[in-house]
């Protein structure tokens, strides 16, 4: 196959050079003008970029090259087509070479059989000779072919460059996208503090206030007691939404302990598998735990679920996390909270996806690699 | 008094409902949402209204944009908005129309339970409460403009009381001096910030307020 796939190669090339040389001389005088100079040039990388389809073909059902979807410029499509040109007619006349010292082999070998005049002397010397000359053929095919590939993966694939630029603006949207979820989680602690601990602070202060207004020292003391209940639920609160701005236990214990805090503080049964072997980045346990604790709320608070399953395992370099609940379903991928899940795993190249029927189950899977 | 109560914590409004009714004054309903204050109002025609500016839907300035609007339609009506924190500009929208029963109180103002008390007479008499915590913070914010530093120390806590609704008489009992050297204060102030003398003291409020809000 790949044999076939040079052999075609070096024919494209000659069906190249047939173009440069009738196109460069059909059009050579109108490239040259200024005025006619665009179009021509248009014309040119038109007829190159059939004839690049062509090769593109053949890398693809010879060598069974992938090409994503990519158009390369005209630019690039000249260049890539004069240096295939080039490297194909080389290619081709190494191809010439081999042919021709297999004939002049069969003839030497030939007149070793038939008595003949060649010494001893003779016959080391051609070997030798015909020895060196394969060699430096098959050298010279090897890195033909080596560069055909690369040229086809210059121009038909992402280059080095291209990639990196990908990456680049990967990077950059992951890095808005995580610093939108601060704010948004910023914001919710802003209110957590001041419609929950605010509130209740305020409420116990009023009721002292009235204590102190009291006109009756029964009153006064049944007002105190009241405050007095008062200040321990501004405390339980104010430890509620420290935790929810960060489990201590993550640093403390590790994600397991925190996890199991987790399932502690939710109203719905959670069933909790965890298997993981090796010790994880802080990074990824952090993103692990905001996932589960995140999507375990969500069951117990909006999908009135009555289980919740969550699954913890770490195969290899990847940690999968699993949440699933047997609630309603109908959750949304781009609410608030999923979206700040979602930049936080992509944050570290992971990836979170949401399956929620209406009617549910609910899925919810983050790959985390941890390497 | 009257009073219609809107809070959207349950708690709070609860404690606010028990401290007026001890205090002896009427309420006459306790909503959680800017909406249901509006009917309210409509149906009872109170006295005065308590409204916190951070309600659902939004949690953003519901509370504020209702009392403006009762602001507009009753002006004979008591308005008091309390702010989780000093928005300078929620105290103007509320203070643009005129400076007559009118308050805008710090939410935890709430807690020094005879101020707040105090703040709702004053509101209720016809006149306005500003909390002090705004004050001080609408005066730092215009340190930098030249009138106002004009101000000897003495004149900036009068100018601190007159921006907070207080009477003359009021000022002089918080600040320990007689009322003539309130009303010399007072001249003295209005002549450096080149403020027309006006008669009704929440006429005052308001230029003062205006002059430090530009």
């Amino acid at each position: 196959m790949r044999v076939a796939g040079v052999l075609v190669g070096c024919l494209t090339a000659l069906l190249g050079l047939l173009y440069f040389v009738v196109a460069g001389a059909a059009l050579g005088a109108f490239l040259l003008w200024p005025r006619t100079r665009v179009r021509a040039h248009a014309l040119l990388a038109a007829g190159a970029r059939r004839l690049t389809a062509l090769e593109r073909g053949r890398r693809s059902l010879f060598f069974h090259d992938v090409f994503p979807e990519h158009r390369a410029d005209d630019r690039q499509i000249l260049r890539y087509l004069a240096a295939r040109t080039y490297s194909g007619l080389l290619c081709a006349v190494v191809v010439g070479l081999v042919d021709f010292g297999a004939v002049l082999a069969g003839i030497f070998a030939v007149s070793l059989t038939t008595r003949s005049t060649m010494t001893w002397v003779d016959v080391v010397s051609q070997v030798v000779l015909g020895g060196t000359l394969l060699f430096l053929a098959v050298q010279g095919l090897r890195a033909l072919t080596e560069q055909d590939a690369r040229l086809a993966r210059e121009c038909f694939g992402p280059s080095e460059r291209e990639l990196l630029q990908r990456r680049i603006d990967e990077l950059a949207t992951s890095r808005a996208a995580v610093v939108h979820a601060v704010d948004v989680e910023r914001r919710r602690v802003e209110r957590d503090l001041h419609d929950g601990v605010q509130q209740r602070l305020v409420a116990l202060a009023m009721l002292l206030g009235r204590a102190r207004r009291g006109r009756t020292p029964e009153r006064a003391d049944a007002l105190l007691e009241q405050a007095h209940k008062e200040a321990q639920e501004v405390l339980t609160e104010l430890r509620e939404v420290a935790w929810r701005v960060y489990p201590t236990a993550l640093d403390g214990l590790g994600l397991r302990e925190a996890l199991g805090g987790v399932s502690e503080r939710c109203a719905v049964p959670v069933r909790m598998e965890y298997d993981v072997p090796e010790p994880l980045p802080s990074a990824v346990e952090t993103a692990a735990y905001f996932v589960v604790s995140e999507a375990v709320n969500n069951a117990a608070k909006h999908a009135a679920a009555d289980e919740v399953s969550v699954c913890v395992r770490q195969r290899g370099s990847t940690l999968t996390v699993l949440v699933r609940d047997t609630g309603v379903g109908g959750a949304d991928p781009a609410g608030s909270g999923l979206t700040g899940l979602g930049s936080r795993v992509a944050a570290l190249d992971g990836t979170l996806r949401v399956d929620s029927p209406l009617g549910g189950p609910t899925t919810i899977t983050a790959e985390l690699p941890c390497a | 008094m009257r009073v219609i109560l809107a809070e959207d914590s349950t708690l709070l409004r609860e404690g606010l409902v028990r401290l007026l009714a001890e205090e002896g004054h009427e309420v006459l309903a306790a909503v959680g949402d800017a909406d249901a204050l509006l009917r309210e109002v409509e149906a009872h025609a109170p006295d005065v209204v308590v409204t916190d500016i951070r309600m659902p839907p939004d949690h953003t300035d519901e509370g504020l944009r209702a009392a403006v609007r009762i602001r507009e339609l009753r002006p004979e009506i008591g308005v008091v908005v309390l702010s989780q924190y000093v928005e300078r500009n929620y105290a103007a929208q509320l203070l643009t129309s005129s400076a007559e029963r009118v308050g805008y109180l710090l939410k935890d103002r709430v807690a020094q339970v005879e101020e707040f008390l105090d703040a709702l007479e004053r509101v209720h008499a016809g006149g306005a409460a500003i909390d002090p915590e705004v004050v001080r913070q609408l005066l730092i914010r215009t340190t930098h403009v030249d009138p106002l530093t004009r101000l000897t120390p003495r004149e900036r806590t009068v100018l601190e009381a007159l921006a907070e609704g207080h009477t003359n008489a009021a000022i002089g009992e918080k600040l320990h001096i007689s009322l003539s050297a309130v009303e010399k204060n007072l001249n003295a102030i209005f002549d450096k910030l080149g403020l027309h003398r006006t008669t009704g003291y929440s006429r005052r409020v308001l230029a003062v307020l205006r002059y430090l809000e530009s």
